[in-house]
């Protein structure tokens, strides 16, 4: 139970200073790569929740499908949807 | 000292062979079900892109007026009790019966805490005319992207919210249930299969944050 | 004395029928509270039926209205929500359920030898979680309906329409957690309650349909859910996503909402084919050519549907880039469809082909699709669908698919189970005689809206120009025809169900392991958990069961 109650500890541990850090880093001008890193902490953050958390390791191996399609999914609708807007200009009224 | 209580488990349900088949399928239908509520999400977050990149100054402009304080508070909170709840899953394999009680009510007011957080800083932004649709104001040429990206985050947060409350409901109906002695190392998949679904709850916070608070901060 | 004797004493009597699953308990609540798949797949049965009939009744009169130029049977408005209602009301309500929830939900436990769904109780809430949509959004079209198009298009369905928009948004939005919950079940079983020697590819077709449908439920469904709730807030609060003088964009609607709604016709093509699958190897005792390449096609359809949904957007004002993506994909979604097309035709050839009804409804199924499915190349062609769009040729386009497509593999896989479920068996006679009539009512209704699509005639209006009063005639026509065949299984069937010979377990000498049980099954489906040895649709020479 100890050496549990360590790995959370840890973990949370490692959680506040990601959030620390994309804190901090918000107020550092880095342009356009200002949400990339923010993006890329919080899935550093996610990480840690699906693999330590949630376990997704130690599932059988049919739960890695499932998690992995419902994001193959959001790709798919976030690139597609990327071919219209990305190649069109339609802001009329800011 | 453990206080391990032999409590006997139902038999499984007659479609399922074992008890053992029964906890993975509870285990494998929850992981189905979240990968649903990513696309759920998902449409929301398609919205908040494609005007995030039509209208970059509004989106950062009206990103300096969300309540980081409450914002950043609200993200620990959730945060630790997705560490109570990954206790909670612990003591339930390890047949604790009074930690696993503690956490999840841990767990439940952590939730809480966070929807009281919530609350107080919606009826912040109402007294600020930031609440599209319900005498949104703002002086600013980019008026119609803020209140774009205040329908976002009011819609964004409200689902989330949602998502929480019943979360919260589910852990102390759990917390109740593991008062009674229901839950041990041979059955506790229910605890189980309510922690996948509070840490995808913490999950999908997770990415609204930067999204939602971290905007436009810089200057 | 069984139970039911006791029950009803003053009953005259009657030979008693065997235990079955409907003979366990005549109470409502044993009904209304059921676990048993059997069971709700019946409950399913009497709530799709019904919403089919009141869309039905839409269409007929819609037909009617059709057959003076200047429309005058009906008011504009009147128009508009007559079709309104029909587009959503078959749609939600009768096509997307339809067979997974009746077919599916009784024939899976069984074809895979379990004795259940995986979560019982989850299927009955999906069951109300249905009816609650339903009901909801019949109040929505009963107080006045609504007049925006089942598609809902923005901004006319969010700041100018003027109807129910709201609660019919809410009807259906619930109804959608049926949807996902029904598929999330079927997955998980399929997954991890086959019997011992079911392996994958000793599934029979069917499941595999149901499977790949079940993935579209699960993952387009949710993306709807959340787009009528946009919508509806936006309607409720004019906030300006969908609307461009506030800087919102109307296309963003079009975009969610067709990344779901092209994958939902996915969700409701793959069962029937599914069925057709099951019904051919039967019919010309043999096995299905090419099982393997049936089994991923319907995998690829449902994968490859998601690619496709900026088609129905090439004329909204999308980029040209997109509408070039867009269109090559929907190229390649037919490929799929094509490898079955020819897998079926080389099922049948050299087979020992007879007509029973479930056959000639898959037959029907074949040409009808086949149809339905090339006119989709013609308006996947962006220089085409510039000028057929909108037309009627789009109508014809769908309604091959969808009604002579998945309504004709309904009938035919209502017939083909009707012994198992119902343990009675229907009058061939009226029922080939039913099929029949559907065919050339079904082709009378619809190919004359080719033409007038082709010639221009406009999608959606009450009104038309006299020059295209003749097929509008001929479809009409064909529509009194195709609703008489539509009613005559109430008589036909029902009259089975009090005087139709008794089925025994296997009337149609069928290889699969639902036909091993009696017929009408046992709640529990199979005394004992069979034991799967080999592969379905072993009818050469002789039909062998998969547990034997």
């Amino acid at each position: 139970m100890a050496r549990e109650a360590v790995r959370l500890a840890a973990a949370w541990g490692a959680l506040m200073v990601l959030l620390g850090s994309t804190l901090g880093l918000s107020y550092v001008q880095l342009g356009s790569m200002n949400i990339a890193v923010a993006l890329t902490i919080a899935t550093a953050k996610a990480l840690i929740v699906v693999f330590l958390f949630m376990k997704l390791a130690r599932a059988v191996p049919l739960t890695w499908v499932f998690a992995a399609a419902g994001l193959f999914w959001l790709l798919i609708m976030f690139g597609l949807a990327a071919t219209d807007y990305g190649a069109r200009l339609w802001v009329i009224a800011s | 000292m453990p206080d391990v209580v032999a409590s006997a488990a139902a038999p499984p349900e007659p479609q399922f062979a074992s008890l053992r088949q029964q906890s993975e399928v509870a285990s494998i239908g929850i992981w189905a079900f979240l990968a649903t509520e990513v696309l759920f999400f998902g449409g929301m977050l398609l919205a908040y892109a494609v005007f995030r990149k039509a209208y970059p100054l509004g989106f950062a402009e009206a990103g300096r007026e969300t309540k980081i304080v409450i914002g950043t508070i609200n993200t620990m909170v959730l945060l630790t009790s997705s560490v109570t709840m990954a206790g909670a899953v612990y003591a339930a394999e390890g047949g604790r019966r009074r930690l696993l009680t503690l956490l999840l009510i841990l767990t439940a007011a952590l939730g809480l805490a966070f929807v009281g957080l919530k609350g107080l800083e919606y009826s912040k932004e109402y007294e600020e005319h930031l609440v599209p649709g319900i005498d949104f104001a703002f002086a600013s040429p980019h008026a119609n992207a803020i209140q774009l990206f205040f329908f976002l985050y009011f819609m964004m947060t409200g689902v989330h919210a949602v998502h929480l409350t019943i979360g919260i409901i589910v852990v102390l109906v759990m917390a109740v249930r593991a008062g009674r002695g229901a839950f041990s190392p041979a059955y506790h998949s229910p605890v189980e299969v309510t922690g996948l679904y509070w840490h995808f709850v913490d999950l999908v916070w997770i990415f609204l944050y930067p999204l939602i608070y971290l905007n436009g901060r810089v200057g | 004395m069984t139970a039911a004797a006791e029950l009803l004493p003053g009953l005259p009597s009657r030979p008693i029928e065997p235990e079955s699953y409907l003979s366990d308990g005549f109470t409502l609540r044993s009904w209304l509270l059921t676990h048993d798949h059997k069971r709700i797949a019946i409950l399913y049965f009497a709530s799709i039926s019904a919403f089919f009939f009141i869309g039905g009744a839409a269409a007929t009169v819609i037909r009617l209205h059709l057959i003076d130029p200047a429309g005058s049977l009906v008011s504009a408005d009147t128009y508009n929500r007559l079709f309104t209602m029909h587009g959503v009301i078959m749609v939600w309500f009768f096509l997307i359920p339809s067979i997974p929830t009746t077919l599916g939900n009784f024939v899976i436990p069984m074809m895979i030898g379990a004795h259940d769904l995986a979560f019982p109780r989850l299927n009955l809430t999906s069951w109300y979680l249905f009816v609650t949509g339903g009901l909801l959004t019949l109040y929505a079209v009963l107080a006045g309906g609504l007049d925006t198009g089942w598609t809902f298009y923005t901004p006319f369905s969010t700041a100018y329409s003027n109807g129910h928009v709201v609660i019919a948004l809410l009807g259906i939005f619930v109804a959608g957690f049926s949807s996902i919950l029904t598929g999330l079940n079927f997955i998980v079983t399929i997954h991890r309650l086959r019997a011992p020697g079911m392996t994958w590819y000793r599934m029979p077709v069917f499941l595999w349909s149901l499977y790949s449908t079940s993935v579209i439920l699960m993952l387009a469904t949710p993306v709807l859910a959340i787009t009528l709730a946009l919508t509806a807030v936006e309607r409720l609060l004019h906030v300006g996503i969908f609307d461009p003088a506030l800087g919102g964009d109307p296309l963003l609607f079009q975009h969610l909402f067709w990344f779901y709604s092209h994958p939902a016709v996915y969700i409701m093509i793959l069962p029937g084919m599914g069925v057709v699958s099951e019904i051919i190897p039967c019919f010309a005792r043999k096995p299905i050519f090419g099982y393997r390449f049936i089994v991923w096609a319907s995998v690829s359809i449902a994968v490859i549907g998601f690619l496709v949904w900026g088609h129905h957007m090439f004329v909204a004002g999308e980029s040209v880039f997109s509408a070039l993506v867009f269109s090559l994909l929907s190229f390649a979604v037919a490929v799929p469809s094509a490898i079955k097309v020819f897998n079926w035709t080389a099922t049948l050839h050299g087979g020992w082909i007879t007509f029973e009804a479930p056959m000639l409804y898959a037959l029907g199924f074949i040409g009808l699709f086949t149809t339905g499915g090339l006119t989709g190349l013609f308006v996947a062609t962006l220089a085409f669908d510039v000028h057929a769009t909108d037309t009627y040729f789009v109508i014809a386009h769908f309604h091959y698919i969808m009604v002579g497509g998945m309504v004709t593999a309904y009938f035919a896989g209502l017939h083909y189970w009707w012994p198992k479920i119902t343990g009675r068996l229907y009058s061939e006679w009226w029922a080939q005689g039913a099929a029949i009539l559907i065919f050339f009512g079904f082709n009378l209704t619809f190919f004359p809206q080719f033409i007038l699509g082709y010639l221009g005639m406009p999608r959606r209006y009450h009104a038309y120009p006299p020059e295209f009063q003749a097929w509008n005639i001929l479809s009409s026509a064909g529509a009194s025809i195709l609703a008489v065949a539509y009613v005559l299984p109430i008589f036909y069937l029902g009259w089975s169900l009090f005087r139709g010979e008794r089925a025994g377990p296997n009337p149609w000498g069928a290889t699969g392991l639902e036909w091993q049980t009696p017929s009408p099954p046992p709640t529990e489906n199979f005394a004992e958990t069979p034991t799967v040895r080999r592969g379905p649709y072993q009818y050469e020479p002789e039909p062998v069961p998969q547990n034997a």
